[in-house]
């Protein structure tokens, strides 16, 4: 059913008639112009990234070609005709399909039927789902990205990189031409995110169009054909990969991450990655894990953190990481002991941690660090409420709430210009920066941070590296759990690897600083031993 | 972010949204002042209105904190019946053993709020640690109080053998200085309104003003960011039911005490309804996590004034219903907007 034949070979592509294209496309919002007269073209067999800022336009533009907004002004191209996609079913019948970064999945139906969504083969006429033939075109669809999933099971069973597997198979099935997916590999650990740009690659090479957004600037040197930088809704640089497989703009300059990021902000960031201090020598432990774990999760995880420490967790998503530090703060239940500050603990509940001076940040900000629905201030308050508290609660201090949000944002230069408005009208880094402000109101002694910049631009996540490194200066223990490695190894003072369920190894400082410890993290966390064999 | 760019429709919409509640009630007014006049318009009929909706205002208030949490509360109609059931039942017999008329009828006031207070603490039992969804767990309440009411009671009525004191919380009140009725005596604020507006002025104040309203907001916006944050889930949850069983002891009082007496098949029966309605009229949001009780206050008072102005203008009762339905549907149209 191809429509287009794919001429792949030494990674120069120059299709004439691009596939899909927007020309001086423009979309405002009240009072923001959130796309300025962008023209990209999309081609066939190529994968496109779009990079920028959080507010850069990324999304509104993937909501243009994915026909969720009409433009103001300008115009869509599709196979060169222009064309007018009336509501997101018109443009999956025109052949476009996108994969939202909240999927969207109905939990409780089963991967076949989830897969053939909307699309079901029919019996009698209509009335019933033959269920035959659609466990047969769920496995066909399934098999040709390569997962191996149960067609029987329910969806909310699956991890969320097989949901993404879902997602995209749910994509073919509409017979797409053109996949749109926004940040597809946030949610994923390092493994599942190579798996899935490997599948990306493979509909490139069938003769897609594969458009995508990621802030993860290695992978999409790595994968891009093309790259578009988009910054306050302008494009502003263009990448193209060459005859010799280069990615080079225009004016010659080489697609590397320090010259997309640059590209991005528009100023030179300099090392997103602050100078390292030195942790307390000789101090006692601030927090010590002693055959901890998370029942059913994790086990026998002995650990232990000094004040102005910053220790960091890798491990692939399910190694249990999360649940770990779940555990620690009394969210699940968790085995063996606790010593904070000397003393043994066993939290039943966050609040209990809190008292104690342990304070984690979850992974899942929307829903589960923050109520997106209430304010800034609502927010900030929200764990600390107790010192808002007068008359035994009966009252809360609210120009005390209103002065202490603001000390916040001005000491963690948070944007926020009303916050008495929702927390969701911030951008990912400056709620990033409020959940980190909330806890920090509590005074903890031990910050665990679960994933601190995920979905969080490249100008915040220089920020919040600084904020921890500088919390870690002021004597404040941290955990660092992440599934980015370049972060990991750019702030932490050393790193535990973990692997199902317990601790498969740790990288020193020393090896930190050496050139392949990522290379070695990954073993590790793959179960490979720490060293290639051969080198050492 | 309203400027020159959005549209009047928009801002139509969300002036609507926020304020409908006190538009519907304007106008509801207006047309039934100009169709009825003085008949509407006398301080006895309101004092009426108020009287009669009292009991209803008492129950959409705490209605409201548990809406606010993204509860429901399904029994507080068979709990007004089982509250008021045991406290004159005990009130009769503790005039019978011989006690003073006050301390028998303070006994009798105190039990009924405690009743109320220990069926609330059933259900919040049931649903916190019970984990069983606050719709199923009131239901089962719904079904169970008003049953233990009328064994109680043998299905009959509860006459209260209060000579004079406890008739008098139900029909006394506070003088109004330049008011009289159609009978030429004082016209009084009766004591169960003074009643009900104290609990909403505490409601309000609590939902916005306090910790534990804050708390309450925050679990009903998002229960698993609450626990993350610290939040006392269970217990707030928990306290919330049982404050909900409270303030049915209080509507039972106000009830039993007007009538002087508790019919165990009538008294309270559908008030759950019209509670949730008033709620659902005022704006609260039915997913919880937004509410405002003076906005509740205004939709008991519509829905009181809808029953009014149909009984004074002779309406069949059995239209009233359709009538109160089509307003509760109409309410949430013009608030769906971003949230009920």
């Amino acid at each position: 059913m191809e429509s287009q034949s794919s001429t792949r070979g030494g990674g120069a592509v120059t299709t004439p008639v691009p596939h899909m294209g927007v020309r001086s496309v423009t979309v405002e919002y009240p009072g923001v112009r959130a796309l300025d007269a962008v023209t990209v073209d999309f081609h066939a067999g190529q994968i496109h990234a779009i990079v920028g800022e959080n507010g850069a336009g990324k999304s509104t533009l993937m909501k243009v070609l994915s026909g969720a907004v009409a433009p103001n002004a300008g115009e869509l191209l599709l196979n060169g005709q222009p064309t007018v996609l009336r509501g997101p079913r018109a443009a999956i019948r025109a052949g476009i399909s996108m994969v939202h970064q909240e999927l969207n999945l109905v939990p409780t139906l089963s991967v076949a039927e989830n897969v053939l969504l909307g699309r079901e083969p029919t019996l009698l006429a209509g009335i019933a789902v033959d269920r035959r033939r659609q466990q047969d075109r769920a496995r066909e669809v399934l098999s040709m990205l390569g997962a191996e999933l149960d067609l029987s099971c329910a969806v909310s069973e699956l991890s969320i990189a097989d949901s993404q597997y879902v997602e995209i198979a749910k994509c073919l099935a509409s017979e797409a031409q053109v996949l749109i997916l926004d940040e597809p590999t946030a949610a994923l650990g390092e493994y599942e995110a190579r798996k899935l740009l490997n599948l990306l690659r493979r509909l490139r090479d069938e003769g897609r169009a594969v458009i995508f957004i990621s802030h993860h600037l290695d992978e999409v040197v790595d994968i891009a054909d093309q790259i578009s930088v988009l910054r306050d809704g302008r494009l502003v640089a263009q990448f193209t990969r060459n005859s010799a497989g280069v990615l080079q703009s225009a004016d010659g300059t080489i697609a590397n991450e320090d010259t997309l990021a640059h590209a991005m902000v528009g100023r030179e960031l300099g090392s997103i990655y602050p100078v390292k201090g030195t942790a307390r020598p000789g101090s006692d432990a601030a927090i010590e894990l002693i055959e901890f774990g998370a029942v059913g999760r994790s086990s026998g995880i002995s650990m232990t953190v000094r004040p102005g420490e910053i220790v960091g967790v890798a491990g692939l998503v399910g190694s249990g990481r999360t649940e770990t530090a779940e555990a620690i703060v009394g969210l699940r239940r968790a085995a063996g002991e606790i010593r904070v500050a000397g003393r043994t603990h066993a939290f039943a509940h966050p609040r209990a941690a809190m008292r104690a001076g342990v304070a984690y940040v979850s992974e899942d900000r929307k829903g589960r660090g923050l109520h997106v629905s209430l304010s800034c201030i609502v927010n900030m308050t929200l764990p600390s409420l107790d010192a808002f508290s007068q008359l035994a609660g009966a009252r809360l201090d609210d120009v005390k709430e209103r002065s202490v949000t603001a000390r916040w944002i001005n000491e963690l230069a948070i944007r926020c210009a009303r916050p008495g408005l929702a927390i969701s009208s911030l951008s990912g880094g400056n709620q990033q920066k409020f959940v980190l402000a909330r806890w920090l109101e509590t005074r903890p002694n031990v910050l665990i941070i679960d994933e601190p910049t995920r979905g969080v631009d490249v100008g915040a996540k220089a920020e919040i590296y600084r904020i921890i490194a500088a919390l870690a200066q002021e004597g404040l223990a941290c955990i660092v759990i992440s599934s980015e490695l370049p972060e990991l190894i750019g702030i932490a003072h050393r790193v535990l690897v973990m692997r199902k369920g317990s601790v498969a190894g740790e990288v020193t400082r020393e090896h930190l600083s050496q050139v392949g410890c990522d290379e070695r993290i990954v073993r590790i966390a793959s179960g490979l031993s720490a060293d290639r064999q051969g080198t050492s | 972010m309203s400027n020159s760019h959005t549209g009047l429709a928009v801002r139509m919409q969300r002036f609507l949204e926020h304020w409908g509640v006190v538009v519907a009630f304007v106008l509801l007014f207006a047309v039934s002042a100009l169709k009825q006049g003085g008949d509407f318009l006398s301080m006895e009929n309101f004092r009426n209105l108020l009287n009669q909706n009292a009991a209803v205002g008492i129950l959409a208030v705490g209605m409201t904190l548990v809406i606010v949490s993204a509860g429901i509360d399904l029994s507080v109609g068979s709990m007004v019946v089982l509250a008021a059931a045991v406290g004159t039942t005990a009130m009769n017999g503790l005039i019978g053993a011989g006690w003073s008329e006050p301390s028998a009828v303070i006994s009798g006031v105190v039990l009924t709020i405690l009743a109320g207070t220990a069926a609330g603490s059933l259900n919040g039992a049931l649903i916190v640690f019970g984990r069983i969804a606050p719709f199923i767990a009131t239901l089962g309440g719904l079904a169970a109080f008003r049953s233990i009411a009328l064994a109680i009671a043998e299905a009959g009525e509860i006459r209260s053998q209060s000579p004079t004191m406890f008739s008098a919380l139900g029909r006394g009140g506070i003088p109004l200085p330049f008011a009289e009725n159609s009978a030429g005596k004082a016209l009084t604020i009766s004591w169960s309104t003074v009643i009900f507006f104290a609990v909403a002025i505490a409601a309000q104040w609590f939902l916005s003003r306090a910790r534990f309203g804050r708390q309450l907001v925050a679990i009903g916006a998002n229960e698993t960011a609450a626990r993350y944050a610290g939040v006392p889930v269970a217990w707030i949850r928990f306290r919330v039911y049982a404050l909900m069983g409270a303030f049915a002891g209080i509507a039972g009082l106000v009830q039993s005490s007007r009538m002087n007496s508790v019919s165990t098949s009538q008294l309270g029966l559908g008030s759950e309804l019209d509670a949730i309605a008033a709620v659902v009229i005022g704006g609260t949001s039915l997913r919880g996590g937004f509410g405002r009780v003076w906005g509740t206050v205004v939709g008991v008072l519509i829905l009181g004034m809808i029953t009014n102005i149909l009984t004074i203008s002779g309406v069949s009762p059995y239209w009233q219903g359709a009538v109160k339905g089509t307003v509760i549907v109409l309410a949430v149209l013009v608030q769906r907007g971003s949230r009920a």
